[in-house]
């Protein structure tokens, strides 16, 4: 009996145990949000490479400011420099009718057609960051990002100061410059042409791929063996660069310098391998371009400035350089 | 109702409550999963009626543009109304995760229809050029809601991942928990059964068992059943049964008793009458010679002889025709005196007798012969063996409501045992050697007894060396 009367209580425990399992509710529907947020501003920030360093910081600056601003943002973008991918994000954008586009400037005609014709077609403002494309050709409302020219002349800056005022410089540039590259390369000839001495070679990829950069790097070293620096004003072609260099010399009597946004600048600078880098403000420009996104749509500042609202740049050295 | 059947019947109740529970509990978890289920799939295939119908609209758009009749206008129509609907449910569903991709996605069908509208006013203003752009634009908005369908399903699936697999795990514990319930039921099933089938069996047990000690013949037993069912009726009913039988027997058993004793009574009288004819010879040629001898013996001056004579000639008379009717007291008393009389001369000194006689008691009846054999009972044992002789008293004396006649001697006395052996009436073997005229004591105790109806009649006091009062006590 007393055995019976076990068992009936070890299965009772058992069956209420299991009926506690199966009546809670410890699964429920994602809150149904139909009514609330539905008249919160919807903005997007479209970049062409996700998961970069730099572009995570722009991101972050970003959320954080719609996170003040209690707008709800998105951002988008495309890996490794898929312009079609990133058109496509941008047109899905404009369709979709979002309150608000910030977005890396391609300086392509896709591009500007879409700013330009479509997004104003649906009333759709546009700012671009970090990455300008003129005013004229994408009716952008403003432009939040670093002053890319001075940059470029503070980079030949620490180019002459660290190599002296004479030696050649490789400039790897893109074939199809986009504005900001221009703007750089402006920056950056505008000093180097003050020292006679100092030897230029211009050294254009068609794109940033890794084939094209290796192509280029190895035809720039078979031809330029003599070379000193190397400034990559497009960050991305770093890494490969770096790579091609290393297969045949020494990297460290090199003197490199390039940007921050490009996936490998940061890390190449702490190796040491990276000269210097001009260090941009990735997160103030995330924050200020929506700060200036709600102002604008929000009525508080028309227009924007159309020259853009320029956020701090400065040189990084790299810490263990080998003077 | 009856009992058993109540009890049975609240038994198949509890069961059918349980079962019933439980199958509504199920049934309502199933219904719950059930719709939770299709909650889940309508919001897939609302997403998916999105991309069908846009792509309609798109197909429809075509048929126009290539053969623009007004059939291919309505189904054009159609598609569009669709879309709407469509996009109504997509509203729907908006949560915390797809707020934003769900605003969009609306906006592209806005778009899309805009778009639409847009090209088929192109189409009526023959402006082919912007209408095949407009197409092209369709098509592509078209082919971002496929997608971006694509990608709200994605992050269904992330949202509702927990959700899912809380389904899948649960489902696996409803499994352990119906397993458990039933073995749990089963458990206390048999249990209740047990003790169910018990409480019905226990009290048939205690009834056969019963029956049994009865049909043994043990009626003395109580059948005792306490519960308050069918059986404990049987089981009253059995025990009255028993009582009845009891009081039967016991009822017989005093009939037979009483029979007996009316036997005994027969064959005393039959055997004192027995007794008293064997000294009837030819009683009228003894009293004759009795008398003639009397008359002679005083005629010749013996008038002592002659006065015995006269006294054994009236015990014999009165012996032999009074012995089956009642007589007064008188008349015993008077026996007494002549028995005593003859009893003198036969020990002349050696017995002193007294007699104490309230006159007005006389009257009441008595079987006759019964002072006598007590007397002489006394006469044997009291003055014969002695040499000195010994003292008689009788007396009679009237109390309030009774009659007391005592007999007293002052001889050896008769033993305790005796005494009882005596009373208890059993003692024909002992009185056998009488030396009186014939009827024993336990004879004259009978009678006495049979005559009143009482036990107590006569008691018999004695003392060993200092004397026996036999007291006979007649309730007036």
């Amino acid at each position: 009996m007393v055995i019976f009367l076990t068992v009936i209580l070890i299965l009772c425990y058992f069956t209420f145990d299991a009926a506690k399992n199966v009546f809670r509710a410890d699964w429920q529907f994602p809150s149904d949000d139909r009514m609330n947020n539905q008249d919160q501003q919807r903005l997007v920030l479209i970049t062409q490479e996700r998961d970069t360093p730099f572009w995570d910081k722009v991101a972050k600056g970003a959320k954080k400011q719609a996170e003040i601003e209690e707008v709800s943002l998105e951002v988008w973008g495309s890996y490794s420099h898929n312009q079609e991918d990133f058109l496509k994000n941008v047109e899905i954008a404009i369709q979709s009718k979002v309150d608000g586009i910030i977005v890396q400037g391609l300086d392509t005609d896709e591009f500007k057609n879409l700013t330009k014709i479509k997004a104003s077609f649906y009333g759709v403002p546009i700012i671009t960051v970090a990455n300008d494309v003129p005013i004229a050709d994408s009716l952008r409302r403003t432009y939040v990002g670093s002053d890319q020219f001075s940059a470029g002349k503070m980079i030949a800056e620490q180019l002459v100061r660290d190599m002296g005022s004479k030696g050649k410089v490789v400039l790897m540039l893109e074939s199809q410059e986009e504005y900001f590259q221009k703007q750089r390369l402006k920056g950056i000839e505008e000093i180097l042409k003050q020292y006679k001495d100092i030897n230029v070679v211009y050294a254009k990829t068609i794109d940033t791929t890794k084939e094209q950069v290796v192509v280029t790097t190895q035809d720039t070293l078979n031809k330029e063996p003599d070379t000193n620096a190397f400034i990559a004003i497009n960050a991305n072609v770093l890494g490969t660069l770096v790579k091609e260099i290393s297969k045949r010399y020494q990297i460290d009597p090199y003197y490199i310098y390039s940007f921050d946004d490009g996936p490998e600048s940061i890390s190449l600078l702490e190796e040491g391998t990276l000269d210097a880098m001009v260090e941009q403000t990735p997160e103030a420009m995330g924050e200020q371009s929506v700060q200036l996104m709600m102002e604008w749509l929000n009525g508080e500042k028309v227009p924007l400035d159309k020259n853009g609202y320029l956020t701090d740049i400065k040189i990084q050295k790299a810490e263990n350089t080998n003077e | 109702m009856n009992s058993i059947q109540k009890k049975i019947f609240l038994l198949t109740t509890i069961v059918l409550i349980i079962m019933s529970v439980i199958w509504i509990a199920l049934t309502y978890y199933n219904h719950k999963t059930q719709q939770q289920y299709n909650e889940i799939l309508q919001r897939y295939l609302k997403l998916n009626e999105v991309t069908t119908s846009s792509q309609n609209v798109i197909t429809d758009i075509n048929n126009y543009m290539i053969i623009p009749s007004e059939e291919n206008m309505s189904q054009l129509n159609q598609s569009k109304k669709r879309m709407e609907e469509a996009k109504q449910g997509v509203i729907t569903l908006r949560n915390e995760e797809n707020n934003f991709t769900l605003t969009n996605y609306v906006h592209l069908m806005d778009s899309f229809i805009e778009t639409t509208n847009r090209l088929l006013l192109f189409l009526s203003e023959n402006d082919s050029e912007a209408a095949a752009q407009e197409f092209s634009e369709v098509t592509s908005i078209s082919t971002y809601i496929s997608e971006m369908s694509l990608s709200l399903v994605d992050t269904e699936l992330k949202t509702y991942d927990r959700f899912y697999r809380g389904i899948i795990k649960q489902s696996g514990e409803v499994m352990k928990l119906g397993i458990f319930l039933l073995l749990l039921i089963m458990c206390v099933l048999f249990l209740v059964t047990y003790w169910f089938s018990l409480t019905i069996t226990r009290p048939i047990f205690k009834l056969t068992q019963a029956a049994n000690e009865l049909s043994k013949g043990r009626f003395d037993l109580q059948v005792k059943v306490e519960t308050k069912d069918e059986i404990a009726f049987l089981a009253r009913t059995f025990d009255r049964m028993r009582k009845n039988i009891n009081m039967l027997i016991s009822e017989i058993k005093h009939k037979a008793q009483l029979e007996h004793e009316l036997q005994q009574s027969k064959i005393l009288l039959q055997e004192s009458q027995f007794k008293s004819l064997q000294s009837q010879i030819s009683p009228h040629f003894l009293f004759n010679t009795l008398n003639t001898i009397s008359k002679k013996a005083y005629l010749e001056g013996s008038e002592e002889t002659s006065d015995l004579l006269v006294s054994v000639a009236g015990i014999l008379r009165y012996n032999l025709k009074q012995l089956d009717r009642s007589v007064t007291l008188r008349e015993e008393i008077m026996v007494v005196r002549q028995y005593m009389d003859i009893q003198k001369a036969r020990f002349t000194d050696r017995l002193r007798f007294f007699m104490e006689i309230d006159e007005c008691c006389l009257d009441w009846k008595i079987p006759s012969l019964t002072l006598q054999p007590i007397i002489e009972n006394a006469v044997i044992h009291a003055v014969e063996p002695n040499e000195d002789g010994g003292t008689i008293w009788a007396r009679v004396i009237d109390e309030r409501d009774t009659v007391l006649i005592e007999i007293e001697d002052d001889g050896i006395g008769i033993h305790k045992d005796k005494i009882n052996l005596l009373l208890t009436e059993d003692s024909q073997l002992v009185e056998n050697k009488s030396k009186g005229i014939g009827i024993g004591f336990s004879n004259v105790v009978k009678r006495l007894r049979l005559f009143y109806g009482e036990e107590d009649v006569i008691t018999i006091k004695s003392e060993i060396g200092s004397g026996t009062k036999v007291i006979i006590q007649i309730k007036k």
